[in-house]
Order: C-alpha cells, then structure tokens, then sequence
C-alpha cells in the first residue's frame, strides 16, 4: 500500500499537488530551521557579552589573576549606537585577561573592537576619538565580540582614575557565564525572554504549516474520491485508503523538508544581516545542533503524516464516493457573539485597566483571542452573507453561479481563507500596537535634539572653559544648567531652573505666574511628552549659582555632528560621570526590542500568508476538480471560458477580500482599545512597510488563484465529458 | 443446496426517502440474475446491498450462509476483495494506473506480491483480448477496452460473485455486445454467480432469470425455494 502511494505521489497527476504541498512545507521548514539557528545563536551571542560582566564579581568563574585590576562599565552612545566602554587600570603585569586580547591595556592605551576602529579612524577626533584618551593598542578580537558590528572599547587609565567612576570596582577573575544564567550581570540580551519568543514563534510557523497539510491533504482525498472509491470498491479497507494518502502526503512534506534545507542556506544568509537583538549575528553562530537537525528531518514528515491522517478522519470515502452530501445547514447570526464579546471585552477595560501586570496580561491575551476565536466563528456567517449579496446583485451568471455555491457551503469557502484572514489580523494587531508605542517612544521630530548628561558630581561645577566650548560648536542653541535641591519638593523634583531659562526654552514648561524658580526633572523631560507647568521653588533665582550642579542640559539642532561634538565635549570634561544622552537614545533599546518584535511578527506573518495562499490554491483546484463535469457541460452549452474563470475569480476573492477587510478592521479596532486602555493613547496609522506586507500576501493569494485558471481550461475541456 | 445470495425482507431509506421496502432476493452457485426495473425503482440499491457496500436498515443478507449485514465495515471490504467482482458503468479504472495494475489492485490489496499480480492480470487481459495493452492508462482506452479491463479486473481474482450495474451504459449496442458476450462466457466457464443491474432488456437477455423491481419492492419471482 505505502509503495502504491509512493507511485500515486510521484506520477503525472500528483506532481502538481506534490509541488504544492513540498513548496509551502519548504518555506516553512527553512523558517524554522532559521528560528532554531536564531535561537542558537541568540545563546552563542549572549555568551560573547559574559566577560563585560567581570564588574559583577559575585558572578566571577575561573581562577583568580595574580594582580587585580581596576574594572569600570559604562554605555556611550554615537548616532544613536550603543558602544560599550570599559575603563580598567591592572595592578600588576598579571592581571586578568579577556578574551580577543593578549592583557588588559596600560594606562593611555585602548583595545577596540574592529567596527569602533574602523568608525574612529573615519570620523573627526572631536566628534568620537577624542574620547578615548591615549594610542589604540590593538584590535578585539572576534572571540569576545557578540558581533561583527558591535562598538566595544577597553580603555586603560590609571588607578586613580578608574576607582574615580561611577560602578567601579576591583576585579580578579573574568566571568564566562552567560548574562542569562548569571545573577547580576546586567550586560547583554535577556536571552531567556529572547528565546521563549522564538519558540513561541516557532510554533506559531509549525502551527500553521501542519494544518495547511492535513487541509491539503482532505481536500486532495475528497478531490481523488472517485479513484479512492473504487479502491474501496474492490475492498481496499478505510485504513488501507487512508494510509494511501498518508503516504501521498508525507511524501510531499518530505521533499519539503529537504527542500526546506535547501532554502535555509539563502535564509540564514538573511538572518545575519538583520539586527534582532540589536547587533547582528556572527553568520558562524547560525548553526544547527545535530539534534535539531534530526528532529526536523524527523519531526515534520512524520507531523504531516499525523496531521494528514488526523484530517483524513474527517472526509469518509465509501464504495459509491464520498458519503451521500446533503446541503448543509446555513450558519447563523449568533457567529457573530462571540466577535462581538472579544471587541467589547477589550472596551471594557478602556478606563479599567487592571492595576497588575498579570491582570493586564490576562485582560488584554484574552480579549485577544477571544477576538481571533470569534473571527474564525463568524467567518462562514459572513461569508454567506457577502455571497447573498453577491447573488442578489449581481448583474452576471458568473455573480449568481458563484454567489449560489458560495451560500451553499460559505464554511468550505471561508475555510479557503481563514488562515490569511488570522495572520492578516495578527500582523494588524501587531503593526497597530506597536507602530503606535514605537512613534510615541523614539521618533518624536525633537528627541534627538537635546542632549543631557544628568550625574554631574556635586563637587565639579561646570567651567566657563567647558561652557563656553560647548556654546561653540556648530550647531547647539542653548546650554543649560540644572542645579541641584536636596528638598526636591512634592514631586520629590530634584532639578531647580529660573523661570527667566525656562521661558527662553519654550517648549520644556512654564513657571506658575509670578514665580521665579522652578523644580524640574534633572533632563527637563515633560512627563507623558506634555509641557507641563512646573512646580514652584521657594528659592530666588539669584542664589541659584551657588548651588550645586545636578545636569547639563545641551539643546542642538539636532544633527549628528552637533550632537557627537558635544557629546565628546561633555565626556572629556566629565570623565567620571555617566555619558550624555538625548532622549532618543534614551528610548532607543525599548523601541528596539519593540521593533524587533514586530519584525519576528512580520515573519510569522509573511510565512503564514504564503502557507495561506498555498491553502486557497488548493482549495480552488479541488473547487475546480469538483466541477469539472459541469463545468464542461457549460463550456459545451456555449458558455465562455472567461464566464468560468469569472465563476471562480468571484467564488475565491469575494471570501478572501471580505475577510481582509473584517480582519484587519478587528484587528486594527483591537489595538486601538489596547492602547486606549493600556497606554491611554490613540492608535497612530501603521507604516507604510504594513500596507506593503498586506498587499503583498494579497497580490500573493490572488496570483495564486489566477494561476490555478490555465487548469479550468483543461479540466474542461470536451474530453472529460466523454471521458466520465 | 445454500444460495450463494439471499436477502430477506431487506429495507433501507434516505434520509426520509425510502429505497428499498422489504426486498426479497436469492441467486444460485453459477447463476446469472439480472435485476431490473425502472430509474428510481431501486435496483443499484439492491445490488449495493448484497455487495456489502451498503447496510441495510432492516432484514437479512446472506452470502454462501453466512451474515453479510452484520459485518464490520473491515470485513465486508475483505469479503469485496477476496470473493466479489464489480464491473460499474463508469469511474471504476484508477487513472494513474496502468490497464494491468488496474487488473492487479484487487490482487494486491490481498497481499499478492506484485509480480506475480501483474503477471495474472496480464494473462486475465489477454484472456479478453486487450493484449498489448495492459501498459496504457485508462485515458488511453476507448470506453469498450476500458469496460474490457474493468471487467478483466472482475475476473481476475475468481470471484465467487460479480455484480454488474449497468455495464453495458456507456457503450454503442455493438461494443456493449462484445462486453456482455465476455461476461456471461467466462461467468459461465468459471461457475461464477453473476447479478447484473440494467434496464436494457437485451442485457437482460443474456440471464438466466429476471427479477423485476418496483417502488423497492421486488415484484416478480425471487428464485430460490
């Protein structure tokens, strides 16, 4: 029975199914098999980050160094990169050694990774190597980078000025354990949470993929159930039937799977130019482990043989065909309960968001999937009632042939497309959310103009020398100083401006009328982005020089060579303090992770629209099959080829745009309730990257319709009358 | 002597409409029945009954003795394989098959090695004279070979019964001759009971008897004592 499958799979008539169903199981195993590798080399990468942690002496491994060294962390910013600094100042000849490099460097010398390197020797002094004090003594090497691009520098400085940092400490040993498993360690990815997602998304790819076999599979059985029936006939048993398209089947995701190997090669090369965690991967950390390996070599033929055979429970073929049909009962209108209860469960809570993270998890997950849940119960109800439509309206045979079958069965029709119409709601959902969190967090058109360094030490004012160098460069409107109020007020506001400097800003708030100091944050940020009127400080403005200075605040005209150059400035003339940043950088790492997110969404969405297309292309060949009888009876009746195509066009793209349009309103309707709930915030119009992604897995599915019409030619024509 | 097929008081309906009412039915070892009667009488029914494809809802059926209506769905698709032929009126080839792996299926659904299926389903066409062409497909054959090849597929595992619905449907007067001529002659040659379904009383012709239905019922002679 296997080898009659094997030789059903492979012959002419089972090559087209055998392509269709290899192509979408191929895509989906190489996506796979590049989620795996991501995940990999998520841990690989991680454990690159380990020895920047030596700070963290509790989380020290190895053997201790005869001569400890000075060790001072700290995060620097360029164009809104991350570089990593490291400050250290050896005790002795034998300190601790990191890895990429022969000793820790000597005072007025620095080791840099390759990129920082390349991006100092092609960028003026003032703007970056200015500083990094000293000569470069080497270059890092790629054994303690977690890419290639990655900004790290290790600058030697003398005790003194080591222990002078903010953080620093006396180290011994260097950590090798990765940020994720060791307690404290603070630089890095939060690998685990990183990982979790990636196999959510995993089996968000696999999900889809197993189902879009056993719908292939059902509907290739229910296609072929006359040649199955006369298997029966000549008393193949259920069993012997069902093993056949088994078979059939899984030989199909087999050579998908070694096609999906094939294809991993082109997506790995894509993964490692794509920054998900914020530095791109080495391409040699996107490996597989062997047991990987065989588990998807294994694992998904035989998932698409269970899944098959699971979904060949549901089509019973007897001796005569398949089971004497009878036109099935039309859905109802209560479909459209539990749609409904998913969108007013989430505007319920508009104004009651729950005060716990796990009640808002609980509240909005929920409503969420209740939503999805209602999408695909209401499907079949709208699709009957946009095929009443259809056949009511339509001024053509081909609205009313195709409207009729539509309204016959709209749970066949729908289930074409219900797979599309989930992903087209996810990546909505999805792009909504977080195209609104992204625009309010990072790309506000003035958060890269100011610059702020908020830890000055207490006992360094800033010079006139210093001030006066800042207000030269090209570029910067306004210096600012903040002082510091130990009282901090109501607002426990620990920043004093004069009303007269706040007005000058404009747009950072206002003093109460006839105030004449005001208590504000250390950076003048607005809380909720909003200018707001600032508390008043019982203080004169006069006395407000001989307080201590709490930050310094740089307005710039936001370009690249204002803001460096400052920065650069402002870092040499405070070397102990916490590097400056603007307030872009400041959310740069949320909005991210944010868009890295919405990037692994976008190919879960993207392989499930392919997966999807390839359902419909299916369907629409087995809808074609089905009638391929009375289809020839209308062509020999004289009706055109293009009224049937027509037929057909109508009965898959009514269905298909119908959902499109009720997805992605649900899933646009329910970001917005998200937000309005979560973040009292209003949904912000998705980018133009999401309007791309719909149109392209729209023109995808509907090219994929077309393509199936050269076969209604063929199935339709006068020989298959003769022949049946 | 034991009938090789009884049916007692057989009915069955669909859904609300009734096919069958009480039908009554017998055959010999070796005899040749055909069952006739009008469209909608509710003759494919009967023949669908005895063959096991379908249940009927009330009353008996019997091959050689034994219970045919109380089988597993497992067993009466043995039972087709092992001791039935069926030759229909279209649909019954197996399109990506060869004329004589078509011959060769029942064969190995039974667990007959594969050389050996096709080397008797080759001997089976020639016997019906479709040498040379038990290499084509059955898109490949005109509607007589492929009755031919259907019929060879009958034959080929020596049935102990072959039912024939309308075999003669879909073919000129002269090519349904020819099939009908074959049938009978090896029926006759191998003792193989034969219940042939047809309103065409030239087919009917070639029975040894006629039974006749009506509204389900079956309204003449039922054979058997």
């Amino acid at each position: 029975m296997i080898r009659l499958g094997l030789r059903m799979a492979l012959g002419r008539d089972g090559l087209g199914r055998l392509g269709l169903i290899g192509g979408a199981v191929a895509t989906g195993v190489a996506m796979l098999l590049g989620v795996l590798a991501g995940v990999n080399a998520v841990q690989a990468q991680n454990l690159r980050y380990s020895w920047l942690n030596s700070g963290v002496t509790s989380a020290a491994t190895g053997p201790a160094a005869k001569d400890p060294a000075w060790w001072a962390p700290r995060q620097d910013y360029f164009q809104g990169r991350s570089v990593i600094r490291i400050d250290v100042a050896p005790t002795g000849p034998s300190g601790p050694v990191p890895p990429g490099m022969p000793a820790l460097p000597s005072a007025g010398s620095y080791y840099a990774s390759p990129a920082l390197t390349k991006l100092i020797a092609t960028t003026p002094a003032d703007r970056l190597g200015d500083r990094f004090p000293g000569r470069q003594a080497g270059v890092i090497g790629t054994s303690a980078l977690p890419g290639p691009d990655a900004l790290i520098i290790v600058v030697g400085l003398t005790e003194a000025e080591v222990r002078a940092r903010d953080g620093a400490v006396r180290i011994d040993r260097i950590v090798s354990a990765s940020p994720s498993s060791c307690d404290g360690c603070y630089i890095g990815i939060g690998g685990e949470a990183l990982t979790l997602t990636l196999g959510v998304v995993g089996v968000a790819l696999l999900f889809p993929l197993l189902m879009f076999v056993g719908t292939a599979t059902r509907l290739a059985a229910a296609r072929r159930e006359q040649r199955f029936a006369a298997m029966r006939l000549l008393g193949a048993t259920p069993r012997q039937v069902s093993t056949l398209a088994t078979v059939e089947s899984a030989v199909a995701a087999g050579l998908g799977t070694v096609a999906g190997f094939g294809l991993y090669a082109p997506v790995r090369t894509g993964l490692s130019h794509i920054p998900f965690t914020g530095e791109r991967f080495f391409a040699s950390h996107l490996t597989l482990t062997w047991a990987q390996i065989v588990a998807v070599a294994i694992g998904v033929p035989l998932g698409a043989a269970v899944a098959a055979r699971l979904a060949l429970r549901r089509v019973r073929i007897s001796p005569l065909g398949v089971t004497r049909r009878a036109t099935p009962r039309p859905p109802r209108a209560w479909r459209l309960v539990p749609l409904a209860a998913g969108l007013a469960e989430l505007a319920w809570f508009v104004g009651r968001r729950p005060s716990t993270s796990d009640g808002q998890l609980l509240a909005y997950l929920s409503g969420i999937f209740v939503v999805m849940t209602g999408l695909v119960v209401a499907g079949p109800y709208l699709t009957l009632l946009g095929s009443k439509a259809m056949a009511r309206w339509s001024r053509h045979p081909a609205g009313l042939i195709a409207g009729r079958r539509l309204a016959d069965d709209p749970r066949t029709g729908f289930r074409a497309v219900s797979g599309l119409m989930l992903a087209l709601f996810v990546t909505s959902v999805a792009t909504g959310v977080i195209g609104t969190m992204v625009a309010g967090q990072g790309d506000r058109s003035d958060s890269a103009r100011k610059l702020s360094m908020t830890s000055l030490p207490h006992d360094q004012a800033p010079g006139e020398k210093d001030l006066a160098a800042l207000a030269a460069v090209d570029g910067v409107d306004h210096v600012q100083i903040v002082r510091y109020d130990e009282n901090r007020g109501e607002n426990g506001l620990p920043g004093l401006i004069s009303c007269a400097d706040l007005a000058a800003l404009r747009d950072y708030g206002r003093c109460a009328p006839g105030a004449e100091v005001a208590r504000v944050f250390s950076d003048l940020s607005a809380p909720d982005g909003v200018p707001p009127h600032w508390e008043t400080a019982p203080v004169s403005a006069a006395s407000l020089a001989a307080r201590p200075a709490l930050s310094l605040v740089v307005l710039t005209d936001g370009s690249p060579a204002a803001v460096e150059r400052s920065r650069t400035i402002l870092e040499s003339a405070f070397p102990a303090s916490r590097p400056p940043l603007t307030d872009r950088e400041w959310n740069t790492d949320f909005a991210r992770t944010l868009v890295q997110f919405q990037r692994l969404a976008d190919i879960v969405v993207v392989t499930s629209l392919v997966i999807a297309g390839c359902a419909l292309a299916v369907a629409v060949t087995g809808g074609l099959n089905e009638r391929r009888r009375p289809f020839s009876l209308l062509r020999l009746a004289d009706v055109r080829l293009a009224e049937l195509r027509r037929v057909v066009a109508l009965e898959s793209a009514v269905p298909l745009l119908a959902v499109s349009v009720v997805a992605i309103g649900a899933g646009f309707l329910s970001a917005h309730l998200f937000l309005r709930s979560q973040l009292q915030d209003n949904l912000v119009a998705p980018p133009a990257s999401y309007y791309a992604l719909v149109s392209l897995g729209l023109a995808l599915s509907l090219g994929l319709i077309t393509s199936t019409m050269p076969l209604l030619r063929r199935v339709t024509g006068p020989d298959t009358v003769r022949n049946e | 002597m034991t009938a090789a097929l009884r049916a007692e008081r057989v009915s069955l309906s669909f859904g609300d409409t009734p096919a069958l009412r009480g039908a009554e039915f017998a055959a010999d070892p070796g005899e040749i029945v055909a069952i006739i009667g009008p469209s909608g009488s509710g003759k494919s029914t009967l023949l669908h009954c005895l063959a096991g494809i379908l249940v009927p809802d009330e009353g008996e059926i019997r091959v050689d003795g034994q219970r045919l209506d109380t089988m597993s769905e497992a067993d009466r698709s043995a039972l087709r394989r092992d001791r039935f032929g069926f030759v229909f009126q279209f649909g019954q080839l197996v399109p990506e098959l060869t004329a004589a792996e078509n011959v060769a299926l029942p064969l190995l659904l039974s667990g007959t090695r594969r050389g050996e299926a096709v080397k008797r389903a080759e001997k089976e066409l020639s016997r019906l004279g479709l040498d040379g062409l038990g290499g084509r497909r059955s898109g490949e054959l005109s509607g007589g070979q492929a009755q031919r090849v259907a019929l060879a597929r009958a034959l080929a595992g020596s049935p102990r019964v072959i039912f024939a619905d309308e075999p003669t449907g879909s073919l000129d007067s002269l090519t349904g001759e020819q099939v009908m001529d074959l049938l009978v002659g090896t029926a006759r040659e191998q003792g193989t009971t034969v219940v042939i379904v047809t309103h065409d009383a030239r087919v009917a012709a070639y029975a040894d008897r006629e039974v006749m239905v009506r509204d389900g019922r079956v309204t003449s002679p039922v054979g058997l004592s």
